[in-house]
């Protein structure tokens, strides 16, 4: 599919786009905390994708590529952000029961707060690893850095996350 | 590594089979570190709970990546024709115009 988008297949192109949209998306989420932003961030990463798709080799897979663009536009996008849709608008609970859901809601929540307070590499890290599930060498290759930085990225995250929230 | 940084790994799962054994025995006999422990399992809880909540993209994400993939595609063509139809003149009137 990769390859056929590198040839010039648009219909290939927007099948990845189609693919890999709400992951991409998701990431640029809890980066931003913010839907348009987030939104515009998916957008403007998916379009620089398309233009440098040549660059793209299969060192990796084309997600975690995706998700290196992603991070990229979405640190871009920081420093000129609006002010944030409350996440509760955008998180839509998967368990139906309404006391759950609430719970659930604030944790959350607490938690999307206390990710916004991390420095920026050490906030990524422990997005890409703990929420999206990605191994360190993915975490790693998205961040375009050593595995052993990232990783240490990801502890130092999670202990600034412990002193916060526990 | 020192043994509260490997907490947080002992609770993800992801040491090796030396650290974890050293980790145990360390938790038998420091409360501290089972303090630490259960702190970090708190945390665990909550960054499993984040991941479980589903975050939709909004419904036409993928029809306004595809509107500006055709622009963009035909930009680079109509670029791409110029250059061959007038050469420099024809590169010269892209950038002057801002299509590239």
């Amino acid at each position: 599919m990769v390859a056929q988008a590198q040839d010039g297949d648009r219909k290939a192109f927007s099948e990845l786009v189609r693919r890999h949209q709400t992951a991409i998306y998701r990431v640029c989420f809890r980066i931003l905390c913010d839907a348009e932003d987030a939104a515009d961030a998916t957008q403007e990463a998916f379009m620089r994708a398309y233009d440098k798709l040549s660059t793209f080799h299969n060192q990796s897979a084309f997600r975690t590529w995706m998700t290196r663009v992603a991070v990229n536009v979405s640190l871009n996008a920081r420093s000129h952000q609006r002010d944030g849709v409350p996440l509760d608008d955008m998180l839509v609970a998967a368990d139906p029961s309404v006391e759950d859901t609430v719970v659930r809601a604030e944790a959350v929540q607490q938690l999307h707060g206390a990710l916004q307070g991390l420095p920026f590499n050490h906030r990524v890290a422990v997005i890409l690893r703990d929420l999206e599930g990605l191994s360190y060498r993915e975490v790693a290759q998205a961040l375009g850095v050593p595995e052993g930085t990232a990783k240490g990225w990801a502890h130092r995250g999670r202990a600034q996350l412990k002193e916060l929230l526990t | 590594m020192n043994l509260e940084e490997l907490l947080p790994d002992y609770v993800a799962g992801e040491l090796s089979d030396d650290e974890r054994e050293r980790v145990r025995a360390a938790l038998q006999t420091s409360p501290q570190l089972w303090a630490e422990l259960a702190r970090y399992q708190q945390l665990f809880l909550l960054l499993a709970a984040t991941s479980a909540q589903e975050v939709s993209a909004p419904g036409d994400l993928h029809a306004r990546i595809a509107r500006q993939v055709a622009l963009r595609s035909f930009l680079n063509r109509a670029a791409s024709l110029a250059n061959e139809l007038l050469g420099a003149y024809g590169r010269a009137l892209v950038y002057y115009l801002g299509l590239r």
